[in-house]
């Protein structure tokens, strides 16, 4: 475990890594809150509307939550519900220091002591964790019949995603040697 | 400086209690007195009520996931941001008229107001493209999070008994068998209801639900796109037909004994079909049609004004001399599913 977080300080003091990492993580959060459908095409004029905070403790369904405000812009409509924007901030964090962290394997074999193929797999707990939030989306553009147990899956796959990206991460961290990572900054 | 222990310690006990958080979010517990107006006698039902709550299932969203509007505020017409061709959901009662932006029901699906002095839930499901309209006495319904049929499952918030709304009966608790009191809502484009009612209101967008009112999550209608026009259902149907497709728009009604439907299109090229026991007629005004129960109908014939004649009198189409029944505009597929054996031109 000393070792995982050691490794992780490690990495993050390299001003490119870092970038990388906030970069990853920027996007899977937009994205996530697109597939949440809180971030949405179609709007006009610039409006902000709000109601009372505690309707941000709503469900709207297993792990979303009600947004609080609106902020409409010309094209594009921001709803604002602030348990959505923690969850998908602990997940795309949890993505970004995976691909990093990944990213780092597969160029640096010699600091990991697992090859390169498994670094890439590594990272499919990230996708899967992508998949939680565009489930309903994909089941709308591909046209699919969903089932009881899709949706029953379906309900876990934002805390099953978050684990198996801890555990992913821990694993690629524990078998990555900060000692033989070469850390020169870009 | 924070140990790796901690952080993995905190993320886990972040997701725990989220997850305890949603076990122990329930309804709201139910008042004393429903005072859910109901149908003297309930429609036919095709399937015994144990086979439809066994068929039920989990659209996702938890009970009042999809917030129902309960303090509805209207515009008039020339303050609603509306094209001629888009799709509302108008009723009249009392001499007041409103309507009800598709727009905004395919977001909340359940408006609980008062019309003319009437309390009613206008609920629309757009996965079946049904709407229909209920007395509601003194209680509100909700959006139950349940589909039937791919169709709106709703609750009644005093006894939290869940109905499904095109068979427009209770599948559990106090009023399971029970059918709703009904009332006449019209599946129609903004044109046309402005042109027949231009003192109208219409239900603002000011829900006090955040939501897109301009994005459709399904698809579109002006012109139509999307889920509501592909072959595809997205959930398990208890009854399937290929003899029309899935989404073609079919005008169905039920008795006690029995359900009827026809197909809009053809009845929009005949202006009148008949069916065992039934009559139907064409509303231009509306684009929808108005059935008629009727074992023996005196011939009705249509004119160039969208009116009717019979026995020698003109009538508009929705006031025929005949038994007229609760007239649900609906996909094929969703009327077919609860009404297999439904009868037909």
């Amino acid at each position: 475990m000393r070792n995982a977080w050691r490794t992780l300080i490690t990495l993050l003091r390299v001003a490119r890594y870092r970038r990388m990492a906030l970069g990853i993580g920027a996007a899977y959060l937009v994205l996530f809150l697109v597939a949440l459908r809180d971030i949405t095409l179609g709007g006009s004029g610039v409006q902000f509307a709000a109601v009372e905070w505690p309707r941000m403790f709503e469900p709207t369904s297993t792990f979303t939550f009600e947004a609080v405000a609106r902020l409409t812009l010309p094209g594009i409509t921001v709803l604002i519900a602030p348990l959505n924007i923690l969850i998908g901030g602990v997940l795309s964090l949890l993505a970004a220091l995976n691909l990093m962290v990944t990213y780092v394997a597969y160029n640096q074999p010699s600091a990991c002591s697992f090859n390169r193929s498994t670094g890439i797999l590594a990272s499919l707990p990230a996708l899967l964790a992508g998949g939680a939030c565009c489930a309903p989306a994909i089941v709308l553009i591909l046209g699919l019949q969903v089932s009881s147990l899709f949706i029953t899956t379906f309900q876990v796959l934002i805390p099953v995603a978050a684990v198996l990206l801890l555990i992913t991460l821990k694993l690629i961290l524990d078998r990555t040697h900060p000692e033989r990572l070469s850390l020169a900054d870009a | 400086m924070l140990s790796s222990r901690a952080v993995f310690i905190s993320a886990a006990g972040l997701l725990a209690s989220l997850g305890l958080y949603l076990l122990t979010t329930q309804a709201s517990p139910p008042a004393p007195d429903p005072a859910l107006p109901l149908a003297k006698t309930p429609y036919v039902l095709h399937h015994n009520l144990s086979a439809y709550t066994d068929f039920m299932m989990s659209g996702g969203p938890p009970p009042d996931g999809i917030p129902a509007i309960n303090d509805p505020q209207f515009v008039d017409a020339d303050g609603a941001d509306l094209d001629d061709g888009d799709m509302i959901i108008g009723f009249v009662h009392g001499g007041e008229a409103r309507a009800y932006p598709q727009n905004i029901l395919v977001h909340n699906e359940i408006v609980n107001d008062a019309v003319g002095g009437l309390n009613v839930a206008v609920t629309y499901c757009p996965l079946t493209a049904t709407a229909q309209g209920f007395k509601r006495g003194d209680t509100t319904l909700g959006v139950s999070g349940q589909l039937l049929n791919s169709n709106l499952v709703m609750f009644d918030r005093a006894t939290e008994s869940y109905f499904s709304q095109i068979a427009a009966t209770g599948l559990t608790g106090d009023h399971a068998g029970a059918s709703l009191d009904e009332v006449d809502l019209i599946w129609t484009t903004w044109g046309q209801w402005r042109a027949q009612y231009p003192n109208t209101q219409v239900l603002s967008e000011d829900t006090g639900h955040m939501r897109n009112y301009s994005n459709d999550p399904y698809g579109r209608y002006n012109p139509t796109g999307g889920y509501y026009s592909a072959r595809e259902v997205i959930f398990p149907l208890m009854e399937e037909s290929d003899r029309h497709h899935p989404k073609e728009m079919v005008v169905g009604a039920r008795t006690a004994e029995e359900s009827v439907h026809f197909v809009l299109d053809d009845l929009k090229n005949e202006h009148v079909l008949r069916a065992e026991g039934f009559v139907a007629v064409y509303d231009a005004r509306f684009h929808t049609g108005v059935i008629y129960h009727s074992s023996d109908p005196p011939r009705i014939t249509p004119t160039d004004d969208g009116r009717y004649e019979v026995d020698g009198e003109m009538y508009a189409p929705d006031d025929l001399p005949l038994r007229q029944l609760m007239s649900v505009d609906a996909f094929f597929f969703a009327w077919n599913a609860f009404y297999p054996n439904s009868a037909t031109a």
